[in-house]
């Protein structure tokens, strides 16, 4: 019985996106609006941090890090075309962007590594090797 | 008659989505993402630009059946295996996105190129579809 009032038609799901793919406040799904979007993840030695900004050169990128905070900025120009009139559909973010991403207490800001990859930049700070997990011996 | 306002390229609403809810279990393997894309129209042809972050060339599949222009593109992040996930804005391993083109476009010259996680997609209009100008002779 419960299983069955669990269970959703696949319509019900379709109806809820197209809900939420209409201009709600607060909430959108063209990614433009979040720009850039992100992704990270720890490891025992490391935080990496991932950055969806394609169609960027890695100079035009500013990083930096200043104790545990990171701020990453740079501009997105529009494409340049000679016909901007002959823009039907326009989706893709254009403009500054900044974002500041607050990291773990215990990273290293000396040893972070930035690389610019297929539209991804990666970003990998350490962990202060004091912080490291440590196994410890116990002598019989 | 003037032909700049036909749309040549449309979006297929949500054929891609709305197939995978209809199975019964969502595959977890593929969880696909529509791209943002802008679409340039001229008297030439058409171009798509299309952001696909973290997916490379060999990760990238481009299709068209008919008239359907199918890109789908594997995000691959190269993480480390030990990873733990603390924030994902991104949550989808794909993305994919249909285009319908028009009869117009010339599917047979599609050029296609891959730069920093951006696509672009040109299609050039048939000779016999493009816009073409008339002499008039003085008489």
């Amino acid at each position: 019985m419960i299983s069955n009032m669990l269970r959703f038609s696949p319509s019900l799901f379709a109806e809820l996106e197209g809900i939420l793919s209409s201009e709600l406040p607060g909430y959108s799904r063209n990614p433009a609006v979040n720009y850039p979007q992100v992704n990270m993840g720890v490891t025992d030695k490391s935080v990496e941090i991932y950055l969806f900004v394609p169609g960027m050169e890695a100079s035009s990128l500013d990083v930096s890090l200043e104790k545990n905070l990171l701020s990453i900025s740079a501009e997105r120009a529009p494409e340049e075309t000679d016909n901007k009139d002959a823009l039907s559909r326009y989706e893709r973010f254009s403009g500054k962007f900044k974002r500041v991403i607050t990291l773990p207490d215990d990273v290293d800001p000396e040893q972070t590594d930035a690389t610019y990859r297929d539209g991804i930049l990666h970003i990998s700070v350490a962990k202060k090797e004091e912080t490291l997990p440590r196994k410890i011996e116990v002598s019989v | 008659m003037s032909t700049t306002n036909d749309k040549t390229v449309s979006k297929v609403e949500n054929k891609a989505s709305t197939n995978d809810l209809s199975k019964s279990t969502p595959s977890r393997q593929q969880r696909k993402m529509r791209p943002a894309a802008d679409i340039y129209e001229t008297k030439e042809g058409a171009t798509i630009y299309i952001d696909l972050p973290g997916v490379a060339k060999d990760g990238l599949d481009i299709n068209i059946d008919q008239n359907v222009l199918s890109v789908e593109g594997e995000i691959n992040l190269d993480t480390p295996d030990n990873l733990k996930p603390t924030y994902m804005d991104i949550r989808a391993n794909m993305f994919s996105r249909q285009f319908t083109l028009s009869s117009e476009l010339d599917i047979n010259k599609v050029d296609a190129n891959l730069k920093n996680g951006v696509l672009v997609l040109s299609i050039p209009r048939s000779e016999q579809h493009k816009p073409r100008k008339i002499e008039v002779k003085a008489a």
